[in-house]
């Protein structure tokens, strides 16, 4: 789990995160409701005036309170905690990002989090089982070697699952090419193939 | 069995799963800038845009006026703090804020302090410098640089070597070539962005920073903050790749120091992957002139082997590669020279394989065209080159496997099937070209320290300052306790990345298997000795079976007599709850200093072409297969094979993942790898992912590594040689040779890239 | 990052009205100060890196129109929603099946992180990836006009070979834009003058001595869908990208080819060419040189020649001449043997 310490990018994000995590399901639809409303022409937003935003991320409310300009990345990184999720470039050049937004792969780097108002974000940290059994996908990563620092890893495990779901797994050709926006510089990627390869028939059902 | 655990061969370790691969995979893996720090402040660099001259003037009114801006830390504000000192531990002698000179592009001009990252990046972009230009001299050719002999020059480069007469020997041979190679700069570009994270407590100072060198940076750091080393903690439990980039320390890390000094709290500075190009070190572009010289059957007679390397202004960084290339083949006489290129450029560095990478490039290049010179098969060129003893010192190699892993790799790569005739084998619109080379990279070992303690029970831990760069040093230092006390794997907690830690070398050169598991290896026989002692006492549970053998096995002494006694009883007959051993490895020929320059941050390193008995070298052959489309010319790597030798293998899983890597790294320094400079500006280009172009999953196919059994007791202890620099030696000539094969088309200058084939 | 105020319109003539009060109508939308974002892969980056510096982003994705996120098969055509995904288009059977030419662009752009956020208007709209631009120490007339182009006798190695001026080199690295331009598309826009449609063909402009005028559109004007004319034919068409590596990386030079064939006998042929030009560039010459004609390597080689009739190479970049006419001729004998 994250931990609560690291929150310390400013006090209003660590209030907002301790009230998300402690009464996290039943206030969040309602305060993202409330956040929506009020968003659009009626009210006259300012320059660099804070915007709550709403996620669900790994199954669990969180509001924030974020500058426009913090991306999906730098707030599940800074503001909750999640550092699993890694920046390799923060522009869209590496896939080190990588996170599932509504299912569907993404670079967390090149989106703005208040965009995602009201979205549920599955990170790295989600994907084990409450009982720590792994997600097929991790235990496929550990069985083939498909790694060697381990940085660029979250990301090439996220986009993995969102290849398979894609259907974009078919075949070994298929998972190089629709993997390609991951880069491994370790280059780990034979054993990254072996490790999809092993995992998409239980991915599609997990 | 599955392809990425091969199974043992004689002298080799089980595939064991990383230790750490749980943590990898659920992102608990802390890397420096994931740590947690409470009441954090961010910091964003502000760099030059020009290469030479002078900042007249910064205007800094902009950047103070940004909403939660905290502090500028600028020129004046380093003026308490020494100055970096070149070497293996700091990456320039360049103080950036120190004065106003601008010694090359990207150079750190100032750092903005904020309470979020958003306010400290948009602050340092408003930082405007205003500046004296000076033309800068870019590279070679342009006007300006200033040309120098490596040896005696400087001390990271000890003798140009050579053997014999070349000049003779060369004009009387039969058949000759004499070729110019070239290499591109490049930047390792690790995934993991460079980051420093400081805090004080007190007078102690905290870094987090992906480091291959905590001990190096600790003291290198004191020095520079005018601190006592003990006061100073470098932690970087996981490091993002390294790859020689995070070996030296930048300047940034004592001004992030600084600036924490200053605002009393955190700061943490995560470098953008375009200021990596100038404020990080890279691999230095690099020219070779080669001359062979051979009788008509295919012996050398004459190797001649000239670089010229770029390098910055104020420091002499060699990349030096030919030591090995000097001694690679059995050539009759040998001369070599190496000459550094001043210009206007950051300071270059180690990037994987330093030297071998770029000089091995240009010999095995030349060793293709000889060989086509000669009509002969490129394998058998190089048996007939294959000598009893190195030829500039006639110093016998510790263990020398090259011909056994041509031949392993020829079988499995199908090289019978090759049909010699260049542009003669197609697939449809492709043309295919086959070629090899061989890899070769010094052994080198150097001293370590480890603390190891076997608890009652059976618990093991072990402390060790080195760093967990992707190699699987965790797993195999662990590996390595559990084979000597018996203990199984999920038993041992390995702790590493710290300079708290008992200190190991720099995680460089490939040395740290071979230093660490023989610091590890003499820490549990040190436990070992105390067990069998007192087992074997008076009384003890196996007494009366003085020297005999015995081992460790499943938490039991066992002799060999079969009598067993558990750990768990000895240990308790002894009273205590756990035997603790803090070892010291100096490796055969350490100096009485060795020990001393361990916890100074500056190892000796042993080995290679050092020692006096032999040289020693792991070696390597590798196959590759081309294709290269008959209309548009782009070049694919659909097949490889690499067959190396490097004495014991701790753990053929990692063994084989980072000799695929190195294979991987080669393929991209062949065909995609180059960091551009405008020759007018002297000022890095593609400075990012998306133009500095690194192999994708699918520009890797069929790749085979096959790792041939050797066994090496001279090298050190734990009888390994190194093996994470190997596999992308030799690479790039392979896929020249392959090229060659395909079209005809002899390819010196590296990227090989479509439009030298169109032509 | 300059800081920038969020909005969410709620419908397009809610987007198109908040637009109208922060720009004026000689505002460039690439450098006006509201500006829209969709799937923000292009403008995030360029925002990051200080190029783009709206200060109040327009996020379409709210937009309610349901239209906007359709992909519509009609026996005229077909109409791509503004705000489909590059993924979405990519795999869509009936887009597969009968223009393969755009599937294969947009299967070849990108990754597929980014396709499944990137819009199909966004992607059209993308700005160049010129090293000159991206960095803002640079001279760069599209950025700063007037500023001068640091390209011209930079390293222009990725740099076009049509279409440039004396101010501007810069490519236009869209891949999907090409099939549009050689299947004659048209765009549909609203802005606070009403709706319009603009052939796809003039919706980028050429640098010329204006390179900071990149399209033809006002800053609160809306592309809302891409249209694409039946053309039955289009199933023998393909898009051939040739670039340095495997996947993930631009255009060194590509071809959307499409072929109207008559046994080996060239009917009608439809040729753009990208990776090369300022701006997607269709190769109407090469298909008049094809016309009637049989479809050989020498015809081919005749149609490329005229494509490449007026290039202009720079330093670095001259082997896209003939890296771009082997590309051509390359297309044209594989869309020729396609099995239909």
């Amino acid at each position: 789990m994250s931990q609560p310490s690291a929150l310390s990018t400013n006090g209003l994000s660590r209030r907002k995160f301790m009230a998300g995590t402690v009464s996290a399901a039943a206030t969040a639809p309602l305060l993202a409701s409330t956040a929506r409303a009020e968003a659009p022409i009626a009210t006259q937003p300012k320059l660099r005036q804070p915007v709550v935003t709403s996620l669900r991320i790994n199954k669990q409310a969180y509001e924030l309170s974020l500058d426009t300009r913090t991306s999906l990345l730098d707030a599940l990184r800074d503001h909750i905690g999640l550092t699993g999720t890694k920046k390799g470039c923060d522009h869209g050049q590496c896939g080190a990002c990588t996170v599932l937004v509504d299912g569907k792969r993404v670079l967390s780097c090149l989106s703005f989090a208040v965009m995602n108002d009201g979205k549920e974000v599955t990170t790295i940290e989600g994907l084990a089982s409450a009982d720590g059994r792994l997600h097929p996908m991790q235990q496929a990563f550990i069985d083939h070697d498909a790694f060697q620092c381990g940085y660029c890893t979250p990301g090439q495990i996220m986009s993995a699952i969102g290849c398979v779901n894609e259907g974009h797994a078919e075949s070994e050709n298929d998972i190089r090419e629709y993997m390609s926006g991951n880069i491994c510089r370790c280059a780990a990627y034979p054993n990254i193939v072996a490790a999809v390869l092993q995992a998409r028939g239980e991915t599609r059902g997990a | 069995m599955d392809v990425a655990a091969p199974r043992p061969k004689e002298n080799q370790g089980e595939p064991l799963p990383r230790v750490d691969a749980r943590l990898k995979v659920t992102g608990q893996a802390h890397y420096p800038a994931d740590l947690p720090t409470a009441n954090l402040a961010h910091g964003a660099l502000a760099t030059s845009s020009i290469a030479r001259g002078k900042v007249a003037k910064l205007r800094l009114d902009d950047a103070r006026a940004v909403p939660g801006l905290l502090d500028i830390v600028t020129y004046g504000d380093m003026d308490k703090v020494d100055k970096p000192k070149f070497g293996n531990s700091s990456a320039t002698s360049i103080g950036p804020l120190h004065d106003r000179t601008i010694f090359h592009d990207g150079q750190i001009i100032a750092l903005a302090v904020a309470e979020t990252f958003e306010a400290a990046e948009e602050a340092a972009r408003l930082i405007r410098a205003e500046y004296e230009e000076d033309k800068p001299t870019a590279s070679f050719d342009s006007p300006g640089t200033k040309t120098v002999a490596a040896a005696g020059k400087s001390p990271m480069f000890k003798e140009d070597v050579k053997a014999g007469d070349f000049d003779a020997a060369f004009a009387a041979a039969a058949v000759k070539i004499d070729q110019r190679y070239s290499t591109p700069t490049q930047h390792h570009n690790p995934i993991e962005l460079f980051s420093t994270t400081a805090y004080w407590q007190g007078d102690q100072l905290v870094v987090h920073e992906p480091s291959q060198n905590v001990t190096g940076w600790k003291v290198e750091l004191a020095r520079q903050l005018k601190m006592d080393p003990a006061n100073v903690r470098i932690v970087s439990p996981f490091i993002g790749g390294a790859f020689g980039s995070k070996g030296p320390m930048t300047p940034r890390t004592a001004i992030v120091a600084v600036a924490a000094k200053r605002l009393g709290r955190p700061v943490r500075c995560v470098t953008s992957r375009m200021q990596a190009f100038g404020t990080q070190t890279y691999r230095a572009e690099t020219r070779h002139r080669i001359r062979i010289g051979a009788r008509k059957d295919g012996r050398i007679t004459a190797f001649a082997h000239e670089g010229w390397e770029v390098t910055s202004r104020p420091d002499l960084y060699v990349v030096g590669g030919t030591s090995a290339t000097g001694r690679m083949y059995g050539y009759g006489s040998v001369l070599t020279h190496v000459s550094l290129v001043q210009a206007d450029r950051n300071t270059p560095g180690y990037m994987r394989s330093p030297p071998e990478t770029p000089y091995v490039y240009a010999l095995e290049n030349a060793m293709d065209e000889m060989a086509v010179a000669l009509g002969m098969d490129p394998v058998e060129f190089r048996r007939i080159n294959e000598p009893k003893t190195e030829p500039i010192g006639k110093k016998p190699f510790s263990s020398r496997s090259l011909i056994q892993c041509y031949d392993q790799a020829a079988a499995a790569f199908g090289w019978a099937k090759r049909d010699p005739k260049v542009g003669a084998m197609r697939d449809g619109d492709w043309l295919v070209g086959m070629g090899c080379a061989t890899a070769i990279y010094p052994t080198a070992v150097a001293p370590c320290a480890a603390r190891v303690r076997l608890t009652v029970d059976g618990d093991v831990r072990l402390q060790c300052g080195s760093h967990e760069i992707g190699t699987g040093i965790r797993t195999v230092a662990g590996q390595m306790a559990s084979e000597r006390l018996g203990v199984a794997i999920d038993k041992i907690s390995v702790e590493m990345g710290d300079s708290s830690l008992p200190p190991a070398p720099v995680s460089g050169g490939s040395i740290s298997t071979a230093s660490v598991c023989s610091a590890v290896l003499k820490a549990c026989d040190a436990i070992r000795t105390k067990l069998y002692a007192a087992a074997t006492a008076e009384g003890g549970p196996l007494a009366g079976s003085h020297n005999e053998e015995f081992d460790l096995a499943d938490g039991k002494i066992v002799a060999k007599s079969g009598a067993s006694a558990k750990v768990e009883d000895v240990l308790k007959a002894m009273q205590v709850g756990a035997i603790e051993e803090y070892a010291e490895f100096a490796p055969k020929g350490a100096t009485p200093e060795a020990l001393k320059k361990l916890y100074a941050g500056t190892p000796e390193f042993h080995g290679g072409d050092q020692d006096e008995d032999s040289v020693k070298y792991a070696f390597g052959a590798e196959f590759v297969e081309v294709r290269i489309n008959r209309y548009t010319r782009e070049i694919r790597v659909p097949r490889i094979v690499g067959a190396f030798a490097a004495g014991r293998i701790m753990n053929t899983r990692t063994a084989r993942s980072q000799l695929m890597g190195g294979m991987i790294w080669g393929i991209g320094q062949a065909l995609h790898e180059a960091t551009e400079v405008d020759r007018r500006y002297a000022r890095y280009v593609n400075r990012d992912l998306q133009d500095y172009l690194v192999p994708v999953n699918a520009d890797i196919k069929d790749l085979q590594v096959i790792l041939v059994p050797e066994v090496d007791h001279a090298v050190n202890p734990a009888g390994v040689k190194g093996l994470g620099e190997l596999g992308n030696v030799g690479t790039a000539a392979a896929v020249a040779s392959a090229v060659y094969h395909a079209t005809g088309k002899r390819i010196r200058d590296l990227p090989i890239r479509v439009e030298q084939l169109l032509v | 990052m300059r800081p920038f105020i969020y909005e969410q319109p709620s419908d397009i003539s809610a987007a198109v009205a908040l637009a109208s009060n922060f720009t004026t109508r000689d505002d460039q939308p690439t450098r006006a100060n509201a500006q829209f974002i969709a799937g923000g892969t292009n403008l995030a980056d360029y925002m990051k890196l200080g190029v783009a510096e709206p200060n109040r982003l327009l996020d379409l994705n709210r937009l309610e129109e349901q239209k906007l996120r359709q992909i519509r098969v009609t026996g005229d055509g077909i109409r791509f929603g503004a705000l489909v995904r590059m993924g979405e288009a990519a795999d869509h059977r009936e887009v597969k099946k009968r223009y393969p030419v755009i599937a294969g662009s947009l299967r070849l752009a990108a990754s597929g992180q980014i396709r499944n956020v990137a819009s199909l208007a966004g992607n059209v709209l993308q700005r160049t990836r010129c090293e000159y631009f991206r960095e803002t120490s640079w001279a760069c007339n599209k950025r700063v006009p007037g500023s001068g182009c640091a390209a011209m006798d930079g390293f222009n190695r990725q740099h076009a070979v049509l279409g440039g001026s004396n101010a501007c080199i810069a490519t236009y690295h869209g891949d999907f834009a090409q099939a549009l331009i050689a299947l004659d598309a048209v765009i549909h826009a609203q802005g606070s003058d009403g709706a319009r449609q603009i052939p796809f063909a003039k919706l980028h402009r050429q640098p010329g001595d204006t390179p900071h005028i990149e399209t033809d559109l006002a800053a609160d004007e809306i592309i809302t869908a891409i249209e694409v004319p039946a053309l039955p034919w289009a199933r023998r068409s393909l898009y051939l990208k040739i670039r340095d590596r495997e996947s993930y990386a631009f255009a060194l030079a590509s071809a959307a080819v499409a072929l109207d064939l008559d046994g080996e006998t060239v009917r009608d042929a439809r040729i753009a060419l990208g990776g090369l030009a300022t701006v997607p560039w269709r190769a109407g010459a090469a298909e008049e040189v094809l016309q009637g004609k049989k479809l050989d390597e020498a015809s081919a080689g005749a149609a490329a020649d005229a494509a490449f009739a007026e290039a202009q190479p720079h330093q670095h970049n001259a082997f896209k001449i003939e890296l771009g006419k082997r590309t051509l001729v390359r297309a044209l004998l594989e869309t020729r043997d396609m099995k239909v």
